[in-house]
C-alpha cells in the first residue's frame, strides 16, 4: 500500500509505506503513550474519580434524607389528619347533643308556655262564665221586678186595688 | 490533477516542526516529540481538566459540564457493574481511564487538522496488551494456577483435545482483535473522509460543470462526519466493555456459563 508522498517532512525517516506500520515511529509512540496514559490514570484515579464519586454520593444521600424527611412529614400529616377527623367527629357528636338538648329545653318551655296559656284561657273562660251567670241572675232579677211592677199596675188597673210590693212579689214567685 | 490524493498522509507520525532532533534515546531508539505525542498530551490534559474542573464538590444540582462528567463516570461504573458484578468495581479507575483516553482520542481526532491517536496500531495494540496483561495478573492472583481452567470448557475429554487449543488461541488473539478493531475503524473512517475531501478539491478546481458537482462529496463528508462521531463513541465503548468482559472471565472463570 505504497503511495507517493511528495511532502518532504523534516523527520529523518524513510518516505513511503503505510504510516501506521512504520516501526521506527513505535518507540516514540509507546513512550508518549505510557507517559500520557499513566498521567491520565493517576488523575482519574486520585482526583477526578473521587471528586465525581463524592458529588454523586452526597447527592444520593441528600435525596435519600429528603425522601425520609418527606416520608416523616407525610406520616405526621396523616396523623394530624386522623386527629382532625377524630376531633371533627367528637365536635359533631357534641354539637348534635347540644342541639338535642336545646330542642328538648325548647320543647319543655313551649309545653310550659302552652300549659300556662291554656290555664289562663281556662281562667278567663271561667270568669266569663261567672260573669254570664251573674248577668243572667241579674237579668232574671230585673224580669221579676218588672213582673211585680207589671202585676201591681195590672191589678190596680183591673181592680183598682193597691197591691203591696210584697204581695206582688209573693204572687210572682208563686206563678 | 494537481492535488494528489494522499489520504494516508494524515496518519504520518512525524516530529513537530523544529523538534526534529531526538529528545533522548531509549535502548538505542530515538524518542521524538511528534504530532501524535502532542495530541496524546492534549487528550489527557483536556480529559483531566474536563473531568476535574467541571465537578465542584457539594454542588448537588449539576451544571451542564458536571452532568456530562457524572454521566461518563456512571456510564462506565454501570458498564463494569453489569459486566463483572460488584468485585469488578475495583478496576474502575483503569477501565474509566481506558474509556476516557480512547473516547477523547477519537473525538479530538475528529477536529480537522489534528491527529487521531487511536489510528495507530502501536497505540491500540499497546493498550490491548495492557488489558490482557491485567486480565492475566488478576486471573492468577484470584485463582492461582486454577486460572488455567479458563481454557478448559465443560466437555468430554476427547473434545477437550480439540477445544483447549481453540480456547488458548482465542485468548491469545484477543489483544490482536481488540487493537485491530479500534485501529481499523478509526483508520477507515478518517481515510474515507480524506478521500471525499480530495474529491471536493479535485472537482472544485476542475472548473465548469464539475465545480458544481463538488457539492455531492461535500454532503457525503457531512454525513460520514456524523457517522464517525458515532463510531468514535461506539469504539471507545466497545473497547471498554470488552475489557470488562475479559476482566469478568478472569474474576469468575466460566461460572456464568
Amino acid at each position: 500500500m505504497a503511495e507517493p508522498l511528495q511532502t518532504s517532512t523534516e523527520a529523518p525517516k524513510q518516505e513511503g509505506g503505510f504510516p501506521p506500520f512504520k516501526t521506527e515511529t513505535f518507540p516514540s509512540q509507546i513512550f508518549w503513550l505510557v507517559i500520557t496514559f499513566a498521567f491520565l490514570f493517576v488523575v482519574l484515579w486520585r482526583v477526578a474519580g473521587p471528586r465525581i464519586n463524592g458529588v454523586i454520593t452526597s447527592r444520593r444521600g441528600a435525596i435519600n434524607s429528603d425522601i425520609a424527611a418527606a416520608e416523616k412529614a407525610r406520616g405526621e400529616a396523616e396523623a394530624a389528619s386522623a386527629a382532625y377527623q377524630v376531633a371533627l367527629a367528637g365536635a359533631r357528636a357534641r354539637a348534635q347533643g347540644l342541639a338535642e338538648e336545646n330542642r328538648q329545653t325548647l320543647n319543655a318551655e313551649i309545653a310550659k308556655a302552652k300549659a300556662a296559656a291554656e290555664a289562663e284561657a281556662a281562667k278567663a273562660m271561667a270568669a266569663a262564665d261567672a260573669r254570664i251567670a251573674a248577668t243572667r241572675v241579674e237579668a232574671k232579677g230585673h224580669v221579676v221586678k218588672a213582673a211585680e211592677e207589671a202585676a201591681i199596675a195590672i191589678v190596680a188597673r183591673l181592680t183598682g186595688e193597691a197591691v203591696s210590693p210584697a204581695e206582688a212579689a209573693q204572687a210572682v214567685k208563686e206563678s | 490533477m494537481a492535488m494528489t490524493l494522499t489520504p494516508m498522509e494524515q496518519f504520518e507520525v512525524k516530529p513537530l516542526a523544529g523538534m526534529d532532533h531526538p529528545l533522548f534515546q531509549i535502548a538505542g531508539h530515538p524518542i521524538y516529540f511528534t504530532n501524535q505525542s502532542l495530541l496524546m498530551v492534549l487528550v489527557v490534559i483536556v480529559a483531566s481538566l474536563f473531568l476535574t474542573l467541571t465537578v465542584k464538590p457539594g454542588r448537588l444540582v449539576p451544571t451542564r459540564g458536571q452532568s456530562m462528567a457524572e454521566a461518563s463516570y456512571e456510564f462506565v461504573a454501570n458498564m463494569i457493574h453489569s459486566a463483572t458484578g460488584e468485585d469488578g468495581l475495583k478496576y474502575f479507575p483503569f477501565v474509566f481511564s481506558l474509556f476516557i483516553f480512547v473516547l477523547f482520542s477519537n473525538f479530538l481526532g475528529m477536529v480537522p487538522g489534528s491527529f487521531t491517536v487511536t489510528s495507530q496500531i502501536a497505540v491500540t495494540f499497546a493498550l490491548a496488551c495492557l488489558v490482557i496483561l491485567l486480565v492475566i495478573v488478576v486471573g492468577f492472583m484470584k485463582h492461582g494456577i486454577g486460572f488455567l481452567k479458563l481454557f478448559v470448557p465443560h466437555a468430554p475429554w476427547y473434545l477437550l483435545i480439540l477445544l483447549i487449543p481453540i480456547e488458548v488461541i482465542s485468548f491469545l488473539t484477543r489483544p490482536i482483535s481488540l487493537s485491530v478493531r479500534l485501529f481499523a475503524n478509526m483508520l477507515a473512517g478518517h481515510t474515507m473522509l480524506a478521500v471525499f475531501a480530495g474529491f471536493v478539491v479535485a472537482l472544485g478546481s476542475a472548473g465548469g460543470i464539475f465545480t458544481g458537482l463538488a457539492i455531492a462529496p461535500m454532503l457525503l463528508i457531512v454525513a460520514i462526519m456524523l457517522l464517525e462521531l458515532l463510531v468514535a463513541f461506539l469504539q471507545a465503548y466497545v473497547f471498554a466493555i470488552l475489557t470488562c468482559i475479559y476482566l469478568n472471565e478472569a474474576l469468575h472463570l466460566h461460572d456464568h456459563h
